[in-house]
């Protein structure tokens, strides 16, 4: 190679540099706009233009309508704030859906926050044989489609589950869990605690042991050093775990009514009635509700965030203690006899329906031990029909749309997350459009990618369809970069700006700063990130199978719901390959990640 | 993605009968990979108006499309395309579309492609009114309430009427739901209480399960989302009379045949909760929690016992009840879309379809009762899938106008927080 063409190459690779973070800027919003935003609005505008003409009727009745705003509906429609105050003091007062919604929603964020942060102490601060499979293996929860969670539930909650079992031989008396509030709390906290731990462990795990060190020499107890250092950093992430665990349970769907019956639900249920029954404006002005809810909760927090980023040029994490002290003294024995406490919480919560679920697959008709249901898979894979789903082609698909997904969330993400710790006006608008994706109700965005990218668009007489793999990996892609953006944005938020400016005055691109001057520093946060998007890829529903049009781009969990029939054993030993086949990638993908990069 | 001409014009020379594509592939064969296509919309004269069934669709057929798309376009073997729900050929345990599809092809020179969208009709009723045509011949598995939809929403004829169907003569008259004769039914299914019999005798009468000692013995499904559950739902119209509930103050109401005026659905629904009923999401959801034992009853269908003599099970465990002597019958129709590019196939498959012998192995298969007087079924089917002595069905025009109501009338009540 000459020096010239040296010369050239160098300069190319500037010239790439420079751009790289423009030109992201660009493909991620186009991805947005295609696979999010246009398929979205063919939707959402359903509920202001009926028959061809605007009008604002639809939303007037959802917002007047006590049945869905409880007694604020009343106050919508005029009536004086005082008598709505007293009625909502009164113990008969109606929450209505919506409010019956939030406020499900609200508990399920407690309950997810309480069961996710000692899970995230345990991970972040001790040493323990298996630690890091164990934090691999967190997200798996977050996987499971919801009928095999009900499944598991039942098995384990119902009235003659697991836990009855074991309350009664020990002389306690039976709970009766089901088909109560209290069922679906904790199945959302099954969903959602791990969100929280997973978060939080990356942030705790970024926090730098000299700023802790300097505390304590400086004369600050263990106490002081933890609530001014540590906490200040960890808990952005707490709310970061908390404010989408809001968002997703205030969407939740399948699992309310699976496990606490028709009297909790919540709106997405009568989203998915109206769409199923083809009553488009009612649906949309429903789904704009929860947009409109779900995205203010988001924004109110990323305010938040902005507000108490705290500097730091976080490298060295903090030692892990041993998990098990040789000669433990009473100060060390208390968090370990509260984590062992928290262990049986967890056992029950999250370890008892996913034993219970893997029993299921390993149980026959008669209630004997079989491989039945796996012999099931096998004869499936050999013998189904082209037009059939096999497992195989489920499982190497699934892989291969997470991996892709993956790859393209993670630029997508950082880039948006370099864009929105940037302080600049119209933020919030730029923090809101790119938050969107979490906030739409997944039944419209399913119908909207149905219109938008399956049926395509007219222009100039050509019309211009999308459906297949490469759709479901951008489609997986949008919906999972969201988690980059948060688990990176507090980090990246947090940095020295001192540091960025330094590497830039050396000549350092933008591009290259972010590479390898931040990421590196948020490290845990970007593994973490990308772990989300694999996750949410995996089990992804709504828009694979409108997009999977024809049978050859299926997933683990179509695969699951065909396999679905009177006997739920197919169904389940389907849902433990997928158990199995994701836990075993999580664990690849932070190996991958390594433990830290550091500088 | 780049577009890929040679793609191009291999597909534009292998049918005549499909409409032109330029397939932006990425590599050769990606197909399936890519999937993002241009298609003319302003077809000029190459036939079919409406296939859209393009290189990644359904089917097995990618050996075929290679193998005999040769191009000249003469006297190729016609695909038909036949929409229907994934259960119809696709299920754990049976399901009729593989033996559907070798039996049509042995005797009718044609290929027999499935297609199953995840929304099922509402997907070509979203096809419709979004302009992009129709890629599919026939739809089998209509409901009396997919035909209602669908025609309240779309003011064009998403399917044609049946026309000449051999053996249309031979449908039980109270299965043929379709006053514009455009479906013709093909099977029918009844939506009954299935009970354990070692925990429970379940009541014989819709007021039995008002009873004490079946308070929170019956496990029913969401009426918006289940089937199942709004058979249930309109049974209890039936019975209860609705109240005048979707009236629109003309003070009309249908009476229920318990014969009480000031006692409807909804009341009894009230009464229904009071007892505890749990009313779950799915039909998964209800049967899972069922079979745990969570409570002796569920809705379900008739032909529970099929399957679980199949599977070995205890058949005392599972027991079939007909409320008040009836079962609300859900009949499936089979209708041709107005677009399909293969009309006279799909007829010739309607006729197929309802053979005395064909009609009974679709029954056996598709676990259901055939829709023909005369199918051929084995002396014992009757043994284990019981028929009500009354079976109660709307028609089309009760349902016109009403069923939307009738659920969110039961929304409102039952849900109320």
């Amino acid at each position: 190679m000459t020096g010239t063409d040296t010369q050239r190459l160098t300069r190319l690779r500037e010239g790439v540099e420079s751009h790289a973070l423009t030109a992201l800027a660009v493909l991620t919003s186009a991805a947005l706009v295609v696979a999010f935003y246009y398929p979205t609005a063919t939707v959402l505008i359903e509920a202001v233009v009926v028959d061809g003409a605007v009008t604002l009727a639809t939303f007037a009745d959802v917002l007047t309508d006590p049945f869905y705003f409880g007694e604020l509906a009343r106050l919508l429609s005029g009536e004086s704030p005082t008598a709505v105050a007293r009625s909502l003091l009164s113990p008969d007062r109606r929450l209505g859906i919506v409010g019956f919604t939030a406020y499900q929603a609200v508990l399920s964020t407690l309950a997810s926050v309480a069961l996710g942060l000692p899970a995230a102490y345990l991970l972040a601060r001790f040493e323990f044989p298996g630690r890091r499979t164990l934090r691999s293996l967190t997200i798996v929860p977050f996987v499971l489609p919801s009928i095999m969670v009900a499944v598991g539930f039942v098995a384990t909650f119902g009235e003659n589950g697991t836990l009855n079992a074991a309350l009664t031989a020990v002389g306690l008396p039976p709970v009766d869990l089901l088909f109560t509030l209290e069922a679906v709390v904790i199945a959302h906290a099954f969903y959602n605690a791990p969100l929280v731990a997973r978060v939080t462990t990356a942030a705790w795990e970024s926090v730098d042991a000299s700023a802790v060190e300097t505390a304590r020499s400086l004369g600050a107890g263990p106490v002081r050093a933890f609530v001014d250092v540590v906490a200040p950093q960890v808990y952005p992430a707490v709310l970061t775990g908390a404010a989408l665990t809001f968002v997703f349970t205030f969407g939740t769907f399948p699992i309310v009514l699976a496990l606490g019956g028709f009297q909790l639900a919540t709106v997405e249920v009568f989203v998915y009635r109206l769409v199923r029954d083809l009553s488009y404006a009612e649906a949309a002005a429903l789904a704009i509700v929860e947009l409109v809810i779900s995205l203010g909760v988001l924004l109110a927090y990323l305010r938040y965030e902005a507000r108490s980023s705290t500097n730091t040029r976080g490298a060295r994490p903090l030692p892990r203690r041993p998990l098990f002290p040789p000669a433990p003294t009473l100060r060390e024995l208390l968090p370990r006899a509260g984590l062992g406490a928290y262990a049986v919480v967890a056992g029950v919560v999250f370890l008892a329906p996913i034993a219970s679920m893997v029993l299921a697959s390993v149980t026959g008709g008669d209630g004997a031990l079989t491989l039945d249901h796996y012999r099931f898979l096998v004869e499936r894979q050999q013998t189904g029909a082209a037009f059939q789903v096999r497992p195989w082609p489920a499982i190497r698909n699934s892989l291969v749309f997470a991996t892709g997904a993956t790859l393209l969330a993670l630029p997508m993400g950082v880039v948006v997350a370099v864009l929105t710790t940037r302080r600049y006006r119209g933020r919030t608008l730029v923090d809101a459009a790119a938050m969107a994706p979490l906030a739409v109700s997944g039944i419209i965005v399913g119908l909207g990618l149905l219109r938008g990218l399956v049926f395509g668009v007219e222009i100039a007489g050509w019309r211009i369809a999308a459906s297949g793999a490469v759709a479901i990996v951008v489609a997986h892609a949008v919906s999972g970069y969201p988690f980059v953006v948060r688990t990176v944005s507090p980090g990246l938020a947090g940095l020295d700006r001192s540091l960025v400016e330094s590497a830039r005055a050396l000549g350092a691109s933008r591009a290259r700063v972010i590479r390898d001057v931040e990421l590196p520093l948020v490290w845990p946060a970007v593994v973490a990130g990308a772990a989300f998007a694999f996750a949410i890829s995996i089990g992804e529903f709504t828009s694979t199978v409108v997009l999977a049009t024809g049978a050859h781009a299926y997933t683990m969990p179509v695969a699951i719901e065909r396999f679905i029939g009177r006997r739920l054993g197919p169904a389940t030993a389907m849902g433990v390959v997928l158990l199995v086949v994701t836990g075993l990638s999580f664990v690849v993908i932070e190996r991958l990640g390594g433990e830290h990069r550091g500088l | 993605m780049t577009i890929d001409e040679s793609e191009t014009r291999r597909r534009r020379s292998r049918s005549r009968t499909r409409r032109r594509f330029l397939t932006a592939a990425g590599t050769a064969g990606a197909v399936a990979l890519a999937g993002c296509s241009a298609e003319r919309t302003g077809d000029e004269g190459d036939g079919g108006d409406g296939s859209g069934s393009d290189g990644d669709g359904t089917g097995d057929g990618t050996d075929t499309d290679d193998g005999d798309g040769e191009g000249d376009g003469g006297d190729e073997t016609p695909t038909l395309t036949v929409a229907t729900y994934t259960s119809f050929i696709d299920a754990p345990s049976v399901s009729p579309g593989e033996w559907l599809k070798e039996e049509f092809e042995s005797r009718v020179d044609a290929e027999l492609e499935w297609a199953t969208p995840d929304n099922e009709v509402n997907y070509y009723v979203e096809r419709a009114a979004s302009g992009a045509g129709i890629d599919a011949d026939l739809y089998v598995g209509l409901t009396t309430e997919d035909l209602v939809r669908v025609d309240e929403e779309l003011d064009g004829d998403l399917f044609a009427e049946a026309g000449e169907v051999e053996g249309r003569d031979a449908v039980k008259e109270g299965l043929r739901f379709d006053p514009f004769d455009r479906a013709v039914p093909f099977d029918t299914g009844y939506v009954s209480l299935v009970y354990d019999g070692t925990a429970t005798e379940a009541p014989g009468t819709f007021d039995g399960l008002l009873d004490d000692e079946h308070a929170g013995a019956l496990i029913a499904q969401n009426p918006g989302a289940s089937s199942t559950g709004r058979a249930f739902l309109l049974h209890t119209v039936n019975r209860f009379g609705d109240g005048g509930v979707a009236s629109d103050g003309d003070g009309e109401a249908i009476a229920g045949a318990d014969g009480d005026p000031d006692y409807d659905y909804l009341d009894y629904w009230t009464d229904l909760e009071e007892n505890d009923v749990r009313v779950l999401g799915s039909w998964d959801d209800a049967y899972a929690a069922w079979s745990e034992g969570e409570a002796p009853m569920v809705v379900s269908y008739s032909t529970d016992q099929v399957f679980a003599d199949m599977e070995g099970q205890d058949l005392d465990k599972h027991q079939i009840r007909f409320l008040n002597d009836q079962a609300y019958a859900n009949p499936e129709g089979m209708a041709v879309f107005a677009d399909a590019d293969e009309p006279d196939l799909a007829r010739r498959f309607m006729s197929f379809m309802l053979e005395p012998a064909v009609q009974g192995e679709i029954a056996q298969r598709n676990v259901a009762f055939p829709a023909t007087d005369g199918a051929e079924l084995p002396s014992d089917y009757a043994e284990l899938a019981q028929e009500p002595a009354d079976p109660v069905t709307f028609t089309y025009d009760e349902l016109q106008g009403s069923v939307d109501a009738w659920v969110e009338a039961w929304e409102r009540q039952f849900a109320g927080n």
